[in-house]
């Protein structure tokens, strides 16, 4: 690990840069600090220099909340990048400019990128900005937090150790947009898998929506090359809110209602007919429990030393982006299996947090417009 | 009701019309008497007053334990209609002959048949059982379990006086072949789901397997006319055995392990940014629990008195068979939604319990004990 700390910018000074963790009164699906400017203030591994947002009160706040000077706020991400040389940037800006900020830092040399979700609009701008990042050797992390949770990552460990057996099966019952909060739902299934997607079929909430480019609901299944078959339910899931459900054949893990309860099922003797049960067993949580935010930082703090890729990808940015592109043109293409990756580059996917993005989402919350 | 006890046989003596009983132990999938004589011989309703089988010696074991005469016992079931005249008929055969032996009851003039599962092997075969049925008003209910289970009949009464809110979702992880026991999976789904479904998506446990006709594993998306939707694996589930999860707005009921447990969620207020919570509250049990087999023959007898369908027809049944059929053909046409009905009625999966079906279970299994000491 580097000895110095790393000068870290956010731009976009909203709610994931600055002001999501107020929002927060409970733990499970996320642990503090968690957003962007918290995180850096929090982390021994950096310093938070500089901001940058071209509404001038977004800046104003965001200075005084984290103790900058009004000097240390751009309204032109392009001359922070110039001014305050950062090692670390974030990305917290509507999701309709990441891709073209994520170029601009690159360019102008910064080490790591943590990136707000969805990774971008289209397959084209992830593939033209995961092929600067690697031959300018940039870390990019994406937020896809479940990632950085202890439950998460411990069913990870659980599946690494085999714990529980061979991987047959992951349930998402997920209500979301594919692209906005759809990256969460099918990079966490991909990170629960340990596999990628071979092939996918797609239901989307309308055909008039599958049509356009909107963001949209819709279900899926999915192939992954480990065997593991996958459900997305992403249409309204009424009473079974955010829940993923990874079954094996010699255990299971659950985690409900947004991450605020894990359970852990193991296969044990027994049973009628000598066929076995399936026994609740205590959830084996580790002896420390990591914030999110700062997890984030010392993964990335490790990919600049050794040049591996973050537990959150460009790459697997892209593949979560990729699979809700290939869903939708399953419904598109009349209900049929869809294989990746997909030829057709120029697919996109405008995530609907991009909606009435010509205004601080404060400001829109503020006049009653929210979300 | 009827004053009379109404004379039921049953055909084909082996596990299902007679034993299949003493294999369980524990309550909760099944509630006895469940099959076929122990129910017969328990109802107020009905006499067994004879069984049909080939075998010589099944017909022998059947006498000597339900307390029939041995001229009682048939080795052919058509003499067995013809001299005995029964009002109910079982039908715990080998589906192999399941169409056939409904046919020739139905054609003898019985008022209701009990038929284990599946159904029939191909479409056709179950159109024209189904047919020939109503034209003669014979009620034909399949036993498929599940819908005279009590945590399946309150989870369906709880949609139904609409406590679970707008259904949304039934998932189902039953490791099944499509026919054989995917006939129950696919049908508590249709049960529990409270509607028809209209199309499918399908992938098959291999390419070989969905293009022959044998029976074989799959998963599938079902979408339902009322909105719902379906997803079934029947792949093996490992930790997951035979789980329903049926989800709606306003609550949720889940059935594990075989039955063993049942869960009851509802959305109250609360939680993370006041969005509501799922809570678990205590499942809501009728005042009596009814035996599974004994609810099938109130039923028959309650359709026999009032024309109406029961509660598992052979409507179900034929539905159960289409939505199977309809998953493996999205498969064999590489991997595309398929609209139901069907329009091949010649289509047909031999359901595993034909296999080695020349050979009674029972001896079977004796042989397999045999070989592995």
């Amino acid at each position: 690990m580097s000895e110095s700390t790393y000068r870290a910018a956010v731009i976009g000074l909203g709610r994931m840069g600055s002001t999501f963790d107020d929002e927060i009164k409970q733990g499970g699906q996320f642990f503090m600090p968690y957003c962007h400017a918290p995180t850096y203030a929090a982390s021994p591994h950096t310093e938070l220099v500089a901001g940058a947002d071209p509404h001038a009160e977004q800046g104003a706040i965001f200075a005084e909340r984290w103790g900058l000077e009004d000097r240390q706020i751009y309204a032109d991400y392009r001359e922070m990048l110039e001014a305050e040389r950062p090692d670390f940037v974030s990305m917290c800006t509507t999701a309709r400019l990441r891709a073209a900020i994520m170029i601009d830092a690159i360019n102008a040399g910064v080490k790591a990128i943590w990136a707000e979700k969805p990774f971008t609009l289209s397959l084209a701008e992830a593939d033209e900005v995961i092929e600067l990042a690697a031959s300018k050797g940039v870390a990019i992390a994406v937020n896809c937090s479940r990632r950085y949770n202890v439950f998460f990552t411990e069913a990870r460990r659980m599946v690494e150790e085999g714990d529980l057996g061979e991987l047959l099966q992951i349930t998402a019952y997920t209500q979301c947009n594919l692209s906005s909060n759809g990256s969460h739902a099918i990079d966490t299934m991909c990170y629960l898998v340990g596999g990628d997607v071979e092939w996918v079929f797609g239901e989307m909430e309308s055909d008039e929506k599958a049509d356009a480019d909107e963001d949209l609901m819709g279900n899926g299944y999915m192939a992954f090359d480990n065997g593991v078959r996958g459900f997305l339910r992403g249409t309204p899931t009424g009473a079974a809110p955010w829940e993923f459900d990874l079954i094996g054949t010699e255990g299971r893990v659950r985690s409900l209602a947004q991450g605020m309860e894990t359970q852990y099922y193991r296969w044990v003797p027994g049973g009628p007919r000598g066929r076995n049960l399936p026994a609740r067993a205590p959830f084996p949580l580790p002896t420390t429990v990591p914030a999110m935010g700062p997890a984030v930082i010392e993964d990335l703090v490790q990919c600049i030393d050794s040049g591996a890729p973050p537990r959150c990808s460009d790459e697997d940015g892209r593949k979560a982006l990729e699979i809700a592109i290939a869903m939708r043109e399953s419904h598109r293409q009349g209900g049929r299996r869809i294989d990746l990756p997909l030829p057709d580059r120029s697919l996109r996917l405008l995530s609907s947090e991009i909606a009435q993005d010509a205004v601080p989402a404060r400001i829109r919350r503020l006049k009653g417009r929210w979300p | 009701m009827s004053e009379s006890k109404f004379r039921a046989a049953v055909i084909g003596l082996g596990r299902m019309g007679s034993t299949f009983d003493d294999e369980i132990e524990q309550g909760g999938q099944f509630f006895m008497p469940y099959c076929h004589a122990p129910t017969y011989t328990a109802s107020p309703q009905t006499d067994l007053i004879s069984g049909a089988d080939p075998h010589a010696e099944q017909g022998e074991i059947f006498a000597d334990r339900w307390g029939l005469e041995r001229g009682q016992i048939y080795a052919d079931y058509r003499e067995m209609l013809e001299a005995e005249r029964p009002e109910f008929v079982s039908i715990c055969t080998t589906a192999r002959l399941r169409a056939q032996i409904m046919i020739d009851a139905i054609n003898a003039g019985v008022k209701a048949i009990w038929a284990e599962k599946p159904f029939t092997l191909s479409l056709a075969e179950a159109d024209e059982v189904i047919e020939l049925g109503n034209r003669n008003g014979v009620a034909i209910a399949v036993n498929c379990s599940r819908r005279y289970n009590v945590f399946f009949n309150q989870a369906r009464r709880m949609v139904d006086e609409g406590e679970l809110g707008e259904i949304l979702q039934i998932t189902a992880y039953a490791q099944c072949n499509l026919s054989h026991n995917g006939s129950h999976s696919i049908d508590a789904m249709r049960y529990l789901a409270a509607g028809d479904v209209e199309w499918v998506f399908g992938e098959m446990e291999s390419d070989e397997k969905a293009a022959g006709e044998e029976d074989l594993m799959g998963n599938g998306y079902m979408a339902f006319d009322n909105g719902a939707r379906g997803f079934l694996r029947g792949t093996p589930t490992g930790a997951a055995p035979w789980e329903f999860d049926l989800i709606g707005t306003e609550g949720r009921v889940r059935t594990l392990a075989q039955g063993m447990e049942a869960q009851y969620y509802r959305w109250v207020p609360g939680g993370l940014r006041d969005q509501g919570l799922p809570a678990r509250a205590p499942f809501p049990l009728p005042t009596q629990i009814p035996s599974s087999g004994l609810s099938v023959i109130e039923d028959l007898v309650d359709c026999i008195e009032t024309g109406r369908q029961p509660r598992c027809s052979g409507e179900d049944g034929r539905k159960a068979l289409e939505i199977a059929i309809a998953l493996r053909e999205s498969h064999r046409r590489g991997g595309r939604r398929v609209d139901l009905p069907l329009a091949d009625r010649s289509l047909r999966i031999l359901s595993v319990e034909i296999r080695e079906d020349a050979l009674p279970a029972r001896v079977r299994r004796m042989q397999q004990n045999q070989g592995a000491g």
